[in-house]
This record gives structure tokens, sequence and C-alpha cells, in this order.
């Protein structure tokens, strides 16, 4: 056995031996060798670069704001924000706050808020991934899923970062995303940090977004080893919150299943609000 | 010169570790020392103690951040303690390879495992999409799902795991059990008390009893629950208004403004500051939200070496100098965004040398303090009191309130014409619900404690309890021989596990031996750099740290991940106190 390779590397060639060894250097050349990025830029001397250093002004990091807008004079309310609010001593009607199912001040959720506080502490000193995902969190997920008679739910600590992160977690480079032009802030922060191509249809109007949609299914038809890798959401919003008006979720439905759509709802307003037991659009 | 004899030999390999790693202030104040011979022990401990501004200062931040290992004892005065250098200690290409290797024997068990649930010869537990749906483009098929399905599925258990109780210096883990190699997880209902060194919890405020949780449910009673509005609408509470005052105090700027997720604070704040006429410098290491931050602003972003000088004034030189390479115009302005300590390196960030090159060519400061504010310093005012530096000369101080202050939240500080700025432009504040009132409680009692309001010197203690722990954990870690990155002083302390197989191990091993670790690999981390991060607390005794080195001690010898540092003669007769 051992004289029978012994017996074939006797066989090889020099030029084979002499091939594999420049091939060993050069991996190893490879592996070890420092990437150097090549400038292909005019290059200036380290004296021009100090006259120009000397030369740029940066503008200031913020403009001025004017001292007397709104937002810098705030005026604070006493205590709750319930039905009535106390401004500077004086009582009105409270219609600010999207409280509208009224549970602020209800003392039986303060109540389990205070046993909460005494048994877990406030903050939770962690993500989810690392001792931050409390027993009280799987309860309310679990609950959520149920209620909606959905598989899972996943839980966000902040409503702002709850659509802004979830549509850039679906959605990634190459795909498509069909948006009302209506919706929110927070909506549009999440389509551009998903860096998907978005496809923008008039608010609320269902003519449009099927002009779109069509015109996706043609591009489709024409390339269709992209259209099979191409995921495709549409975002709309239950009760938009810059209109207040509701989207018409039939019809959308429709769409979705004959264009193979995934759909995004934004339910912050219409949760709790809207059907029968407050399942939103749903 | 009498500083630098130095009677260990491990100041030589220091300096050279220096000169690397760190950066040109640092080597600036060498020379200073050489030419004027040093000015005398005292005068700079005063300097540090007395807190003294005006003409001191610029003697004050080019204190010296260099070998300072005059001596490993922390049994020392802990007050005119030195400050330590970070540490990167890097293991030879080598190993680095046998790293990779073990990425790639996983990623092929991956494939195979794939291909064999593909044709139905292993049972599938892979979610599968709805019947009616599945005609849909997959929601994932890329090489990310392959690693989720394959590699974090099966080391799951050490990972999310849920708790039962207050992340103080123990936790109560919900037990769970696996039926399915990780896919779901089975709740027995039963807990066990395990030593938490995976929370941030560095000044022990995360406590379900005492004057911060007695504090915050009063505020309830008051202020409610939640104010349902938008900050702008009438949702600013007087609580978060009296909390922005105290921030304020506490940083000594002059205004500040807080938000209900310290995440939201980076991503959401960077775009109001600049535009895509400017440019992002951002460190390496940077977290996840200030990335987001810079990809939502628009401008361009040019990433520097980790906390190295000399990569940051090239970059800030060839910046101004050539101007934005897309438009062939100057950049209207430059942000330099940086941590205060890194959390997955530990590191504490350079601050003297990034303001002198800031200042040098007219750039703007970000300074993240997520994990360092209330951590670190004398008085718990971040990495700016713990370099002596002035706070006003970082344009932007942010923090959050998650860590050290056992709540939620964020905030930005600064000067008033900036966060009058931010008060207006931000879009939180438009669009998002401001704090809940009894985490804005929690938040102004834990810092009242630090400030030493409550008329205690508890929350004293507590920073100089969390300062000792984190030196003398983190000398004793290196005495075991574990490779640790990072600067001695700074209470994130990640243990370099290398090959990403590891972190189950290690997770499991130290569960069963009664220790919550956190464990992170790729991606959180580079391909080769898989860890185990403790995070120090006030709130754990020395007798606990004890038990959790006892532990890696152990594990240790088992893998052989404590025989990688190559510097473990160094503090082998090192008399290590708490």
């Amino acid at each position: 056995m051992f004289a029978t390779l012994l017996g074939i590397f006797g066989e090889a060639s020099t030029l084979h031996y002499a091939l594999e060894t420049f091939l060993i250097a050069a991996v190893t050349f490879l592996y070890f060798r420092r990437r150097e990025v090549k400038d292909s830029r005019v290059k200036l001397t380290e004296k021009q670069k100090d006259e120009l250093i000397a030369e740029w002004k940066p503008e200031p990091l913020v403009p001025d704001t004017p001292q007397d807008h709104p937002v810098l004079n705030p005026r604070f309310i006493d205590g709750k924000m319930t039905k009535y609010v106390k401004i500077e001593g004086k009582e009105y009607l409270n219609m600010v706050t999207s409280n509208f199912l009224g549970f602020v001040g209800e003392q039986r959720i303060e109540d389990v808020a205070k046993k909460t506080i005494f048994k877990y502490g406030v903050g939770s000193c962690g993500p989810r991934g690392f001792y931050g995902t409390v027993d009280v969190h799987l309860d309310l997920e679990k609950e959520l899923a149920q209620f909606f008679g959905c598989e899972e739910a996943v839980l966000y600590s902040y409503g702002f970062a709850t659509i802004a992160s979830a549509i850039p977690a679906y959605a990634k480079r190459g795909d498509v995303i069909f948006v009302d032009k209506g919706v929110n802030f927070a909506i549009q922060k999440g389509l551009q940090a998903s860096r998907a191509r978005v496809e923008w249809f008039e608010h609320n109007d269902m003519e449009d977004l099927e002009r779109l949609l069509e015109l996706q299914a043609e591009k489709d038809k024409r390339d269709s080893v992209k259209a099979g890798k191409t995921r495709r959401f549409m975002v709309v919003e239950g009760i938009y919150a810059n209109s207040g008006e509701i989207c018409p979720l039939q019809k959308l439905m429709e769409f979705k299943w004959q264009h193979k759509v995934r759909i995004f709802i934004d339910e912050s307003y219409s949760f709790g609000v809207l059907g029968k037991t407050g399942r939103g659009k749903l | 010169m009498s500083r630098r004899v130095n009677p260990i030999c491990i100041d030589d390999f220091m300096n050279r570790q220096l000169t690397e790693r760190t950066d040109i202030l640092e080597c600036a104040w060498h020379k200073r020392q050489q030419e004027d011979g040093g000015h005398s022990e005292d005068e700079e401990t005063k300097h540090r103690d007395g807190h003294a501004r005006g003409d001191l200062e610029e003697e004050e931040y080019l204190a010296p951040p260099a070998p300072r290992v005059k001596t490993f004892s922390i049994g020392d005065d802990w007050k005119t303690r030195e400050r330590s250098p970070n540490e990167f200690e890097h293991i030879s290409r080598w190993r680095a390879l046998t790293v990779y290797l073990s990425w790639v024997t996983l990623i092929m068990f991956a494939y195979v495992r794939e291909f064999l649930r593909n044709w139905g010869l292993e049972t599938s537990h892979i979610k599968i999409e709805l019947g009616k749906q599945k005609h849909f483009v997959p929601l994932f098929n890329d090489f990310e799902a392959v690693y989720q399905r394959n590699c974090y599925v099966r080391v799951r258990d050490v990972f999310e795991r849920p708790i039962g109780s207050t992340p103080g210096a123990k936790v109560s883990l919900l037990d769970r059990y696996t039926e399915d190699g990780g896919w779901t997880f089975k709740f027995p209902g039963t807990q066990t008390e395990v030593i938490n060194v995976g929370s941030y919890n560095y000044l022990g405020f995360a406590q379900n009893k005492g004057p911060c949780a007695d504090a915050a449910s009063t505020k309830i009673n008051d202020e409610g629950l939640a104010t349902c509005s938008t900050v702008h609408e009438n949702g600013r509470s007087i609580s978060q208004a009296r909390l922005e005052a105290l921030v304020a105090k506490f940083l000594g700027v002059n205004d500040a403004i807080c938000f209900s997720m310290g995440f939201a604070t980076n991503s959401m704040n960077a775009p109001c500051l600049v535009d895509k006429h400017s440019l992002i410098i951002s460190d390496q290491y940077n977290h996840a939200s200030l990335i987001l931050g810079c990809r939502l602003s628009g401008a361009s972003t040019k990433v520097f070496k980790h906390n190295d000088m000399k990569s940051l004034e090239k970059i800030l030189r060839d910046a101004i100098a050539y101007g934005n390479p897309k438009t062939y115009r100057p950049y209207k302005k430059i942000l330099i965004i940086v941590e205060g300590i890194y959390s997955m390196e530990g590191s504490i960030s350079n601050l003297p040398g990034i303001i002198e090159l800031k200042k040098k060519y007219g750039a703007y400061l970000y300074l993240d303090e997520a994990h360092s504010i209330g951590a670190m310093g004398r008085s718990g005012r971040g990495v700016v009191e713990y370099w002596g530096c002035d706070p006003n000369d970082v344009d932007i101080l942010m923090g959050t309130f998650t860590k050290s202050f056992g709540s939620a939240g964020g905030y930005i500080a600064g000067s008033k014409k900036v966060i009058d700025h931010l008060r207006v432009a931000s879009p939180t504040g438009y669009y998002s619900s401001p704090m809940s009132p009894p985490i804005a409680e929690q938040i102004y009692k834990s810092m009242s404690i630090i400030m030493g309001f409550d008329g205690t010197n508890d929350g004293e203690a507590r920073i100089e309890r969390l300062a000792r722990n984190s030196r003398y954990f983190r000398l004793r870690l290196k005495q075991l021989g574990y490779i640790v990155y990072g600067s001695n002083d700074s209470p994130v302390v990640p243990v370099l596990i290398y090959y990403p197989t590891m972190c189950g191990f290690y997770g499991r091993q130290m569960l069963a031996r009664g220790i919550g670790v956190v464990v992170v690999s790729f991606p959180a981390t580079d391909m080769t750099e898989a860890r185990v991060r403790f995070c120090v607390s006030a709130a754990h005794t020395k007798e606990q740290l004890d038990t959790v080195l006892n532990a890696m001690k152990e594990v240790g010898r088992e893998t052989w991940c404590s025989s990688f540092s190559s510097h473990k003669q160094l503090y082998e007769k090192m008399k290590i106190e708490w």
C-alpha cells in the first residue's frame, strides 16, 4: 500500500510538482495578503490638503429655531389624561388623546401595573435575546395571537418602531412594496430602511393599485426567473392616522390572492376601535 | 519619568499595544511626558479629584490614557486609580483558519440537513406557509434562513431565555425544554434562580422594591400609565419635563430631550442632524441603531477602524480635501458618531483624541453613551467624566435609560440650540408617544440617587462597587487565561471563545452551574470572534463573581478556550484584590 503511494509520487512529473507548489503558494499568498484599496482620484499632497482644510467652513450643526415655536412653549396637563384634563388649573374637555376606549385612569389596570412593578421592577435591562423576555411578554403574545386568530404574535417596546422595523425585516433589496400614498410617517421610515422598490398608489384608490399590480404582472411575464424571487407586499393602514379614512380591505384581500401579494396592515388606530369585538379591520 | 518605570514586564507589551491600537493623542501625550518630564502625580490626582475646569482643562483631557498599569491590584485607593488602555489580543492566523473550518463544517452540515429535509428523509419542524399561500414567493429563501434553521435553532436554548423575576444580581429563568431540537419549547411552569451576568443592570437599579419602585408606583396614581397622545399634542407630561431638566443638570449641559425608546433615539434623530450633503464618520463597531440612523439620514457614511485615531484623521482629512465624490462639492458638515463603551467589544472610546480631532477639523461629535452613562466616571456621568473632558465639547450626548437606570427610553443632551432644533424637528415628537410617567419617574429617582440628592451615599457606593467589580472580574478572567477584550475599567466583559460551536456549549454549561450568561456569535460579531459576554453589576457580590469565575475555570478546562491568551504568565503571579 505504502509502496504504491510512493510509486505514484515517483511517477508524477516535475512540472506537476511545480504547478502544485505554485498553486499552494498562490492560495497562501491570497489568504495572507493585506487587501489594499486603490484610490483612483487625483492625489493631493498633504500641504494642499492642509490648505483645503483651512479653507473649509462647516455649516452649523443645526439651524436656529424660532423661540416662539409652540413646541418650545408647551402647556402641561396636570394629572391623568382622562375625559377632562386640567391645564393650568382650568378644566377642559379632552378631545386630543387617542384614548378611544377610555382605559386611562382605570383602577384595575393601574393596580396590575403597580403589582408588576413590585414583582419585576420597571426596566428589563436587556434586549429580548439576552434575558429581556419576561414571562408576561410571552403570555401577552399568546393572548394577542389568540385574540386575532393568528399563529403567533410578537411584541415591540415602541409603537413607532414596530412597523418601521417589521417592513425591512421581510422586504429586502429587490423586492417590491405597493404603498398607499397616505400612510403614516413610521411606515415611510420603514420603507426607507427596507431598500425595496416602492410603488406608490393614490390614497385608497383601488384602480390605481390594480394598474400598478398589472404593470408588475407584465414585468413578471417577461422575466419569470426574477419574478420567482421578487417578494411583493402591500402596506396599508386600518384607519389612516393622517386622514382618518378606512382602507377598503375586502378589495385589497382580493388583490392579495389574485396577485399573490402579502399584506401589512397598520392597525394602530383601528385596533380596539373597529369591529364588533375590537379586532380591527379583520 | 518615574511613572513609566514599571515593576511588571507587561509595560513593554502594553506600549506596543498602545501604539498599534490606540491613537495619536495618546502618543502625543507620551511625547509631552518625555519633553517636560511630566507633572507630578499629585497634581494630576488633584485635577481629577477636584474636577478642575478652565485653564487646567487642556492638561486634563490630555491626561494620560497611556499604559497606566503601574499596579494591577485594585486594593489600592480606588479613587486615584489609573485608566487602563483597551486591549485586543489577537490569535494567530492559523487559529483563525481553524475557526473558519468550524464554520465550513457547520454550514456543510446545514446544507446536508436541508437536503435531507427537502427529500423527506428527516422530519421537518420548519414552520411552513399556510396551504393556501404556498404559491406566494417564499418569505425566506436565502442563506440567512438556512443559517437560522440549521445553526441558530440548534443552540436556540441559550438565547432568548425568558425570565420570571427582576433581572437583578440573580434572576429566575423559566424552565423550558424542547422535544424537537429547538423548534418549540414547552414550559413546565417551574423556575430556576441563577446568577445574572447577562443583563445591563450596571448600577443595580433593576429592583422591585426600594425608593425607585415606590416612586414609580406612586406616579401611576398621579399621572396614570400613559398619555395616549404624541409629544406635540399635549402629550409631554410634567414628569418627562422634570426628567429632562434633571438629565441636563446631571450631564452638565444646557438642555436635554427624552424619548421613550433608546433604539429610536438614535435611529430617528440622526436624520434630523445631517442630510445628503453631509458626511457621517462612524466607528466600525457602532450599534445597529446608529447604523440605521445613518442609513435613514441619507448622508454619505464612512467607517473608521475601531477606536483608531489615525484612521479617523485620515478619513477626516480626505473628506474635507476631496469633498463628496458623488457631487464633487465639499461636504456641508461632518458628524463623527462614536459610542462611549462598545457593547460587544467592552472597549472605551478615546474621547480626548476624538475631541481633539473634531476641534482641529471642525467636525461635530455624536457620542452614544448607551452603556457608559451611569457606569463610568467617578460620579456616573459617563465616559466624558471618565476622561475628564468637558461635556460641552461633545455636540450631542446621547444615552439610554435601559441600562444603568433600570428603566426604558433614551435621551439626547447638548446645547440649547441643538435640543430646541430636535424638539421641533424630531419626527418622534409628532408621531410617537412620550415616556410613560412611571418609567420617567424610575429614571428620575435613580438619577437623583446617583447624584446623591436623596441624602445618602448610595449612588456613590454603587458606582464604586461597579468599578471594583469590573476590574476584579476582568483581571481574574485574564488570570484564568482567557482573552478578554476592552479596557479593564469597563463593566462590559467580552470573553473570546472564537468557535461558533462553543456558544451553545458555554451557554449550557454555565447554566448547569447556575449562571446565566450571554453568548454571541455571527452576525452580531465578526465570524471568527464568537464570545461570551458578561455585564458586571454593582449588585453582584464578590462571592457571586467568584462563583462565576470558578465556573469559567471549570468550563475552560473542558474546552481549550482558557489557553488562548499568550499573556497568561503576566497575570499569573498578580495579586488581585477586590
